[in-house]
């Protein structure tokens, strides 16, 4: 068989790629008429939504493939809590005592902030993989389908992959570095009400990157690192925000992530009370705020979306290739 | 058209017109992006800035500060070398650049070389800046008694990571994806084994007898020693240190030479192995 | 010197192609069966073939890219095996339709790098660049990025690339792959330049245009399914399948057509008269192309007036279809 130069297959097999082409949705047939069309576009992007995230599970986790489980919902995650397990270990032995309480906080935030760094990390990489190298995103892009929804698609299948993630680096917490999680005693309607908030508002993020991700050049190394660095350091996750310069604090209060943070370790109750910054805030207040900053921050990042989109086709930037 | 003729080059300086010709674009990219600037330097100091406030929290002794920002600049070049030279492989695969390096008359540690020197441009632009913001904001204070040994043992663990790099570079020739998630799995487990924010000796202070053989275990990777030497040079007095210096320099020579050996060994392995199979040249695999 | 550029004896190719779970087996395909061809220096020699037909893996053998699965292939006098360096200090490639190099250079700098890899000191290399693109008319395009260029633009800088070393032997895989039909021309009359130059140069390209090989070529292979059909002149080649030269002509009504029968040199003869628009139309089949000559004499003794001549020859494509077609069907049985 003829191999077709112009095709990417993204290491599918041709099989899946044709089912995927099935249901990446055609323009609606027959009379053209105002309201079918609204719901014809409505199914569309549902569609497209499917099948995106069908496409990212196929290409970066799979439960079929223990290798790249392993090392993304195992590995990865694991060595990261140990190093802040070594690095307390070590501070704890030369003699410095420093407070149980505090491990727990790092431990926990440091587990869910895996959402945030795979989502954020994610989808700019997304991007720039789909411009430069499969090169598929100039025939998405044009699809009528939109971005948006393929790029929620493609968030929403990382989010699967980092809850196993997450999952694991718990019970490996619990289970050998004796983190006190009661799953008795957890608000789970609570908890289940902050998760999706907060995975609502770090989607908003990725989005914003999306859009960004369209105007940069593909970089390599510095990215993997780096784009959740902001939120690494600014939201309380391994270390409280107290210590933190005022300004920084200050700058930590206006961030949704710090209040999901907060709340999860409140909910979870471990690590509660490290933290002078929002120590006096209820519960309620907190929530609060991260309802409001996250609605306000999803407009900013639809915004963000819509002018990264828009200048890169008025730059011609859909299709670049940036390799040096 | 008239092409004149040339005095022809010896094996050596056409190669080494080759790594030049090699780095150019890597030197010239940074300057023609600027958005490089921002993604390359700056957002990954806040990660290290994170674990700076880590050992505040914990109120480690001030050294540890230091620790963590040596372990961030030395940072740059592990992921110079998983990334940009040894996951550039598949890359320049994917782009067809890689056939053409492979029917030029040149070795391809050249290439390869040439990858590094460009990469260690911008690394050491990186490393320098997370050097600068230490001492800055952070106030931490180096010392250097003996300035020959902590060059010493900086270039070995230099060619000894770049070799090593040449090495994995000759997998993604034929394993695109798979060794790019490779690259991955070789992120944060190397960071916690290799101890790039605390010192490897640490392991002993935690787990005793099997902690240090964890630390001898990820001595093979260069970058082990590599900063372990560097912290003890710059922190002197301290007993924070594996093994003793001019141990660690040694070590580091012999991995020199043998990862150098290595890579040209398996970069002719694979490419022969790819050549049979037909894979060199298959993409988006 | 090495008396052929190319020299391949029993060459054989074959894949494995991995199985994808539960959707596809494992599968082996032939992509050279057999092959056996030599290519003088100096010649411009012609790889002609459907798409499949295995001509770059021939290719990507000769750049000692890929392994022969067995048999043997030398280029310029050395083994494709044990001598790669030797070939590779003398030899270059350039596959249309690809994008290399890397974006934010420009094309200038994009080709300067891969001249570094052959050692070329900057100052000649850039000279030849410059020569080179003026040639192909690129020059305007010297300093723009090359992720900025068309297509065909890209192209033409790849064959910089690709003739800036002065290989010796030079592998053109669809040199033309993609452009319009300026810069075909451009290419084409490019390549023959080159050759003429020099009498130890030597070109092998694959193509899909039948024309193109017709015109540039000295000697066409044509492959299909990994095997050589045919190998020759494309004069020789078009003999081969002897396919009769027809000429048409069209004339002023006459009624009397006497004056064409009994033409020597004329296997058939058939006319028709076309009363509407008054017009004979005449056929003749011809044993003899120098007998053009005297039947369009014998137009005015008729007392009529030639309004159009047409003569049809056997083309590429006919031997193509022919040879392939035949290929196939003796393949499939
Ligand atoms: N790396 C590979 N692995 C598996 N099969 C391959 C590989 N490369 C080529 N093939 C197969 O070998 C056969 C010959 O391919 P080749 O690329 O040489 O054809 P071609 O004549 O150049 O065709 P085209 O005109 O389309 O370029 C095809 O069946 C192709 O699928
Ligand atoms: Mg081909």
């Amino acid at each position: 068989m003829a191999v077709n130069r112009k095709s990417r297959s993204m290491g599918i097999s041709q099989k899946s790629l044709k089912s995927m082409r099935r249901s990446i949705p055609r323009y609606p047939t027959g009379n053209y008429h105002p309201n079918k069309e609204n719901v014809e576009s409505r199914h569309r992007n549902a569609r497209t939504l499917k099948w995106s995230a069908w496409l990212g599970w196929q290409m970066e986790s799979n439960w079929a493939d223990p290798f790249l489980f392993m090392v993304y919902s195992v590995a990865k995650p694991i060595a990261a809590s140990l190093i802040l397990v070594v690095m307390y270990s070590i501070i704890a032995a030369i003699g410095g005592g420093p407070d149980i309480g505090l491990f727990h906080y790092m431990f926990v935030s440091n587990a869910f902030f895996m959402y945030v760094g795979q989502v954020l990390f994610g989808v700019a990489q997304i991007v720039h993989d789909d411009r430069e190298h499969f090169q598929t995103m100039k025939y998405i892009y044009i699809s009528p389908s939109n971005y948006f929804s393929y790029m929620i698609g493609r968030s929403v299948s990382k989010m699967v992959i980092t809850t196993f993630a997450v999952i694991i680096t718990m019970a490996f917490g619990v289970f050998l570095l004796n983190v006190p999680l009661n799953i008795f005693t957890i608000n789970w309607l609570l908890f289940m009400a902050v998760m999706v908030i907060g995975i609502f508002c770090i989607m908003a993020f990725g989005l914003a990157l999306a859009g960004l991700s369209f105007l940069t050049a593909k970089h390599q190394g510095g990215m993997n690192e780096g784009i959740a660095g902001l939120f690494y350091l600014f939201c309380g996750v391994v270390f409280p925000v107290s210590i933190l310069p005022s300004w920084g604090m200050s700058f930590a209060k206006i961030l949704p992530i710090t209040y999901w943070l907060e709340l999860v370790r409140r909910t979870l109750n471990l690590g509660v009370g490290m933290d002078s910054t929002l120590s006096g805030a209820s519960t309620a207040y907190c929530m609060a705020i991260l309802c409001l900053s996250t609605l306000i921050f999803s407009i900013v990042a639809l915004a963000i979306f819509k002018v990264g989109d828009t200048v890169a086709r008025q730059k011609g930037l859909i299709d670049m290739t940036t390799a040096y | 058209m008239k092409f004149e003729e040339f005095k022809k080059p010896t094996w050596f300086q056409m190669n080494l017109r080759a790594v030049w010709g090699r780095a150019y674009p890597r030197i010239i990219g940074v300057n023609r992006e600027l958005s490089w600037v921002f993604f390359e330097t700056v957002l990954p100091l806040l990660g290290v800035a994170a674990f700076v406030y880590i050992y505040k929290a914990l109120e480690a002794p001030p050294q540890y500060i230091g620790y963590v920002i040596i372990g961030g600049a030395m940072t740059a070049y592990w992921m110079n070398v998983l990334w940009s030279m040894a996951a550039q492989m598949y890359w320049e695969k994917e782009i067809g650049n890689l056939e053409l390096y492979l029917i030029a008359p040149i070795s391809r540690m050249s290439v390869l070389g040439g990858m590094a020197l460009g990469g260690m441009f911008s690394s050491s632009v990186r490393a320098i800046s997370t050097i600068v913001v230490g001492i800055v904001i952070f106030g931490i204070s180096l010392s250097l008694p003996d300035p020959l040994m902590f060059a010493g043992i900086f270039i070995f663990t230099m060619i000894a990571l770049y070799g090593m790099g040449m090495m994995f570079a000759s997998l993604y020739m034929l394993w695109g994806r798979e060794a790019w998630h490779m690259s991955s799995l070789f992120t944060e487990p190397i960071y916690l084994v290799s101890g790039f924010y605390f010192p490897v000796k640490g392991f002993t202070t935690m787990l005793g007898n099997p902690g240090t053989w964890i630390a001898a275990g990820a001595s093979i990777i260069p970058i082990t020693l590599g900063l372990d030497g560097m912290r003890q040079c710059l922190y002197p007095g301290n007993t924070d240190g594996f093994l003793p210096l001019w141990l660690e320099l040694a070590i580091l020579m012999v991995l020199s030479v043998v990862f150098l050996f290595l890579a040209k060994y398996s970069l002719a392995y694979m490419e022969n192995l790819g050549k049979r199979e037909g894979r060199l040249t298959m993409r988006w695999q | 010197m090495a008396r052929y550029a190319v020299e391949v004896k029993n060459l054989n190719r074959t894949f494995t192609t991995k199985a994808v779970r539960g959707k596809s087996k494992k599968e082996i395909v032939k992509a050279l069966n057999d092959v056996n061809l030599t290519i003088n220096e100096g010649e411009l020699f012609g790889l002609l073939g459907p798409n499949g037909a295995g001509k770059t893996t021939l290719i990507k053998i000769l750049c000692t890219l890929l392994l022969p699965s067995s048999g043997e292939a030398r280029v310029l006098g050395h083994d494709v095996h044990k001598d790669t360096n030797a070939i590779r200090q003398k030899i270059n490639m350039v596959s249309g339709g690809e994008t290399s190099g890397y974006g934010l250079l420009t094309v200038r700098e994009n080709i300067w790098l891969f001249s570094q890899l052959y050692g070329i000191p900057s100052k000649e290399a850039n000279r030849r660049i410059d020569m080179l693109m003026k040639e192909l008319k690129l020059e305007h395009k010297k300093n723009s990025k090359v992720r900025t260029l068309s297509t065909g633009l890209r192209q033409k800088a790849n064959m910089v690339r690709g003739f800036m070393t002065d290989p010796a032997l030079i592998f053109l895989d669809e040199p033309t792959l993609g452009l319009d039909v300026n810069a075909s021309r451009l290419i084409r009359d490019f390549i023959k330049n080159w050759i003429r130059e020099k009498p130890s140069r030597t070109v092998l390209l694959t193509t899909h245009y039948m024309v193109e090989a017709d015109e540039l070529c000295d000697r066409v292979a044509i492959i299909n399914d990994g095997r050589v059909l045919a190998c020759d002149t494309p004069d020789n080649l078009k003999k081969l399948i002897h396919q009769d030269s027809v000429l048409k002509l069209e004339i002023r009504q006459v009624d009397n057509v006497t004056a064409f029968e009994n033409i020597a040199g004329v296997r058939n003869f058939t006319h028709s008269n076309d009363m509407a628009s008054g017009i004979t139309r005449l056929k003749f089949i011809l044993d003899d192309e120098a007998i053009v000559a005297d039947i369009v004499a014998a137009v005015p003794k008729s007392g009529s007036k030639i309004l159009s001549v047409q003569k049809t020859e056997p083309t590429l494509e006919d031997v193509f279809v022919a040879l392939v077609g035949r290929g196939l069907t003796n393949h499939e049985v």
